[in-house]
């Protein structure tokens, strides 16, 4: 998660009867041998064998502090079972980005497991368990990479030490080698599964020691998805999927304007269907993720209860969001950074930098708000019972699932029993689980398990969009062409605004990314244009590095443009102007994955007429990428040809997920830059379905290549950072090859 | 005597409102789960089955259209999982969030069905109505194309 949501969230949770559930927790480390006997009592698995847990500071049970016990949870297990079988929980959840591979194979690494014998298991809701679930913010690597590293090597020590014991030799006469312990003397061999139980009585070391980098067998290699094999036999489950006996379904509708009241709804034609069991109203939860209201049908199939729905006659009062209108509320925006705004950040002298200036230039780049659109739509099961709530769900942070219903139905977080369910994809959407909260409320009102499954419609209408928004840039440079001043204004209704409904436009946090970018310029001024919220805002995979990245990646080749450079040696100049000493790791691997990048496009080649390549790179959520993107232009025809991507994110995990990630950035990347958009008319959203929010299809599908820097830097996340570099790139592509510079995303909208 | 539908070599009753659509008589009556509900408008392919054999969305087909036709889901493209495309997508690891692939390979499969050596133009408009917002176009393209060149060799 970004600094400035955790900070706004936080801000918004202390204020609030309901604790937070983002804030992470350091990665310091401790181990905790879990009584094998308690544990196995307490999880009920009934073979023998070595189970233990890495522990991080619990943060959640302050109030226990004190007792040792306690001060220590266990948050992922590893099962070594007696026949070698070897279970390892991912506490962080699925969508397909790859976590629940990536993080087992580097507790396997160190283990000196044998993958085959691995088998991966997503963990339930429990924080006091397994640390922060909420998945988001690129982090999960970042954080877990080393925790998790530290429980395979506790646990390939404990291993040795037994296989010691037995041999009655020094553990230095024994190393680990695929899933055995071997007696250096005498090549004799012990087996995992053998050796379990005898090394679940040996005490877990404090600090076992990690494996080189030219150890690692999983770690930088390329590996398959765990459970791919079910996806291709229709067998991998996922949240809309759960079936449970007893099992009614329910379809809703939402007041289309944000902050709009239900007035009245007329149920009998709805209530006459044969099928329809009950018309639930749900009243706005008050919690910035939860529902805003809704009317939902319940009946013995999904496909009844949507029927059923469109017959209900409702009257909703609209309030004061039914003006918004995004097309005038983005010239708006553009006016409000056209201006003179609030000052966030001033460094140098910019009036004089600009009176000095040999040249100057500036733009205003604009962009819509979207929708995740995730392939599955949000649904989930819920079970209200008198003293129990079960959950499955796809979700992004079962904690505030645990939170928000906890409070709903008045018990404790504790109690509500959430099964993280694989996500059909989610994007930043299914962090908020205001649909999850909506099937408990029906399935408390109508006393049975209910699966809730929004229509694509509802989904496309009841969202928490990435921000419109509006930026200008105005910049100064000297004869030989350096950037002597920087003017950035920024206007984009905030996250914060979920949060704090009274702000009213970006605030310092929000512009630390352009803040502290890393392009060395001496004098600097940002500014903060106005821009309330309409509409609740959220954030999408890569949040506001979209724009800022489109914003800073664009102006930098029209600069170079202007100042008659080749934009590659610009950025490099412009990277070597930054004389900041704690940037300078910043503004070299900047410059290297632009380097790699513009190699693997072949920069600076002569192409045929009509074709053009434009490159990119931004730094974001800690991790680096660069795109050149080759285009072929003709006319308005914009045919995307060769992407390359160099990605640096430190070491990386897995480098077929890495790739994975990366071709599918850009595959989201291009739909944004090119089609999909937003639109908001008196209030509502005007989008419903994928004829008019066009998401990119395999024809447009270019050739990407990815080239990943070889790195011993701590790993940083990719789920998000590859979207930012596409639409610059193609913006200076569609430049070179013709001459005409989009500035605004989507370059071609739809008239909806 | 009522209507009977054929899924994956079984028979069963349609015994449902004549207007619903094959998706939900899978999932929510059979509990056939492998087919996924995506947009509900025949626009993303998600729920692609065959209808003897032929690449259909059941979202918008009416499963009393169906008496007596034989259906194939995702669960009964084969036996074991051996169909040459399901082999070919787990050697290029299509999978992103997994949630579109039944629907793309049940289309792959139907193209193949009639067209065991599509050129890449084929492959490329026959795949068009399948949405993968993960992005997984690239290795799905390969993988279509593995899957051709490994029948054409059978053949
Ligand atoms: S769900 Fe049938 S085509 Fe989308
Ligand atoms: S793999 Fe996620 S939608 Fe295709």
């Amino acid at each position: 998660m970004n600094k400035h949501i955790l900070d706004a969230m936080s801000a918004y949770y202390d204020a609030n009867p309901i604790e937070s559930s983002i804030v992470s927790q350091p990665a310091t480390i401790a181990f905790d041998n879990v009584s094998r006997r308690n544990f196995l009592k307490v999880a009920g698995i009934a073979s023998s064998g070595l189970v233990m847990g890495v522990s991080l500071p619990s943060f959640a049970g302050t109030a226990n502090k004190g007792s040792a016990a306690a001060e220590f949870n266990p948050n992922a297990f590893i099962h070594l079972s007696e026949n070698g079988d070897t279970l390892i929980y991912c506490g962080r959840c699925e969508m397909g980005q790859g976590i629940s591979t990536a993080l087992p194979a580097a507790v396997a690494d160190e283990m000196e497991a044998d993958w085959s014998k691995v088998s991966i298991e997503q963990a339930d809701g429990n924080e006091a368990k397994f640390g922060s679930q909420a998945t988001g913010g690129s982090a999960s690597i970042r954080k877990m990479f080393e925790p998790m590293r530290k429980a395979g090597a506790a646990a390939k020590e404990m291993l040795i030490l037994a296989a010691a014991k037995v041999w009655q030799v020094n553990a230095s006469d024994c190393y680990a080698e695929n899933h055995f312990v071997i007696n250096k003397q005498n090549q004799q061999k012990l087996s995992y599964g053998e050796l379990a139980t005898l090394a679940a009585n040996i005490e877990v070391p404090i600090d076992p020691k990690l494996k080189s980098k030219s150890q690692y067998r999983y770690i930088g290699k390329a590996l398959d998805r765990h459970d791919q094999g079910k996806v291709v036999v229709g067998k991998r489950v996922y949240g809309v999927d759960t079936k449970l006996p007893g099992m009614k379904y329910a379809a809703i509708v939402h007041c289309p304007v944000l902050g709009g009241k239900l007035k009245s709804v007329d149920n009998s034609q709805a209530l006459k269907m044969s099928g329809v069991i009950d018309v639930v109203e749900i009243s706005p939860i008050k919690h910035p993720f939860s529902s805003i209201g809704a009317v939902a049908v319940v009946a013995d199939n999904s496909w009844t209860a949507q029927q059923a729905v469109k017959q209900l006659k409702i009257e909703w009062d609209l309030g004061a969001n039914a003006v918004y209108n995004t097309q005038e509320y983005k010239a708006q925006l553009v006016k409000n950074v056209e201006t003179e705004a609030q000052l966030v950040t001033a460094r140098g002298d910019i009036k004089k930098a600009f009176s000095n200036a040999a040249t100057t230039l500036s733009a205003t780049y604009t962009g819509g708000h979207l929708s995740h659109a995730p392939m599955e739509p949000n649904a989930s099961v819920v079970w209200v019972q008198k003293d129990s709530c079960e959950v499955w769900a796809s979700t992004q942070s079962p904690a505030d699932i645990q939170k928000v219903l906890a409070q709903y139905l008045k018990r404790k977080p504790e109690d509500i029993n959430v099964h993280v369910m694989m996500a059909g994809g989610a994007f930043g959407r299914k962090f908020k689980c205001d649909y999850v909260h909506e099937a408990a409320v029906i399935s408390e009102k109508i006393n049975a398990p209910v699966q809730l499954t929004w229509t694509r419609e509802e989904d496309m209408r009841t969202g928490f969009y990435h921000s419109i928004n509006a930026q200008h840039i105005q910049a100064s440079m000297d004869e030989q062409g350096k950037v002597t001043g920087w003017l950035h204004r920024a206007a984009f209704p905030s996250i914060n605004t979920l949060f704090d409904a009274s702000v009213s436009r970006p605030s310092k946090n929000n512009f630390s990314e352009i803040d502290e970018h890393p392009f060395g310029i001496k004098n600097y001024r940002s500014e903060s244009g106005e821009s309330p919220a309409h509409t609740r805002i959220g954030w999408y995979r890569a949040v506001y590095a979209i724009f800022y990245g489109f914003a800073m990646g664009t102006f930098a080749d029209e600069l170079a443009d202007k100042a008659q450079q080749d934009t590659v040696k610009f950025l490099h100049s412009i990277y070597d102007a930054n004389t900041n000493a704690e940037q300078q790791q910043n503004t070299k691997r900047s410059k290297a994955v632009l380097d790699l990048a513009a190699k693997g496009a072949g920069w600076g080649k002569k192409l045929p007429k009509g074709e053009g390549i434009g490159i990119a790179v931004h730094y974001s959520f800690r991790s680096y990428v660069a795109m050149a993107v080759h285009v072929k232009v003709d006319g308005d025809n914009i045919k995307v040809l060769n992407v390359d991507c160099a990605i640096d994110c430190g070491q990386v995990l897995n480098t077929d997920g890495a790739t994975a990630q990366m071709e599918g950035a850009v595959v989201m990347g291009m739909s944004l830059a090119l089609a999909t958009e937003i639109t908001f008319r008196d209030g509502a959203v005007v989008n419903s379905n994928f004829h008019d929010y066009p998401v990119m299809r395999l024809k447009d599908m270019p050739k990407v290549t990815v080239h990943i820097v070889d790195s011993d830097e701590k790993p940083t996340g990719l789920g998000e950072p590859g979207v930012s570099p596409f639409a610059p790139a193609l913006s200076n592509a569609v430049y070179a090859a013709s001459g005409k510079r989009y500035r605004d995303l989507p370059f071609k909208p739809l008239k909806v | 005597m009522s209507k009977t539908i054929n899924v994956n070599g079984i028979e069963y009753p349609i015994d449902v409102d004549e207007q619903m659509p094959l998706l939900w008589f899978l999932r929510d009556k059979l509990e056939f789960t492998g087919t996924k509900f995506g947009c509900g408008n025949g626009l993303c392919g998600a729920c692609t089955v065959h209808v003897d054999g032929q690449a259909t969305r059941s979202c918008i087909t009416p499963v009393s259209t169906l008496a007596n036709k034989n259906i194939t889901t995702i669960e009964g493209l084969s036996e074991h999982g051996e169909h040459p495309l399901q082999k070919a997508w787990l050697e290029n690891n299509v999978p992103q969030c997994g949630y579109c692939q039944a629907g793309q390979i049940m289309n792959a499969a139907s193209l193949l069905a009639t067209n065991s050596s599509p050129t890449d133009d084929e492959i490329v408009s026959a795949m068009q109505g399948n949405i993968c917002r993960c992005g997984t176009y690239q290795r799905i393209k390969k993988a279509i194309r593995v899957a051709a060149d490994e029948l054409a060799k059978e053949v």
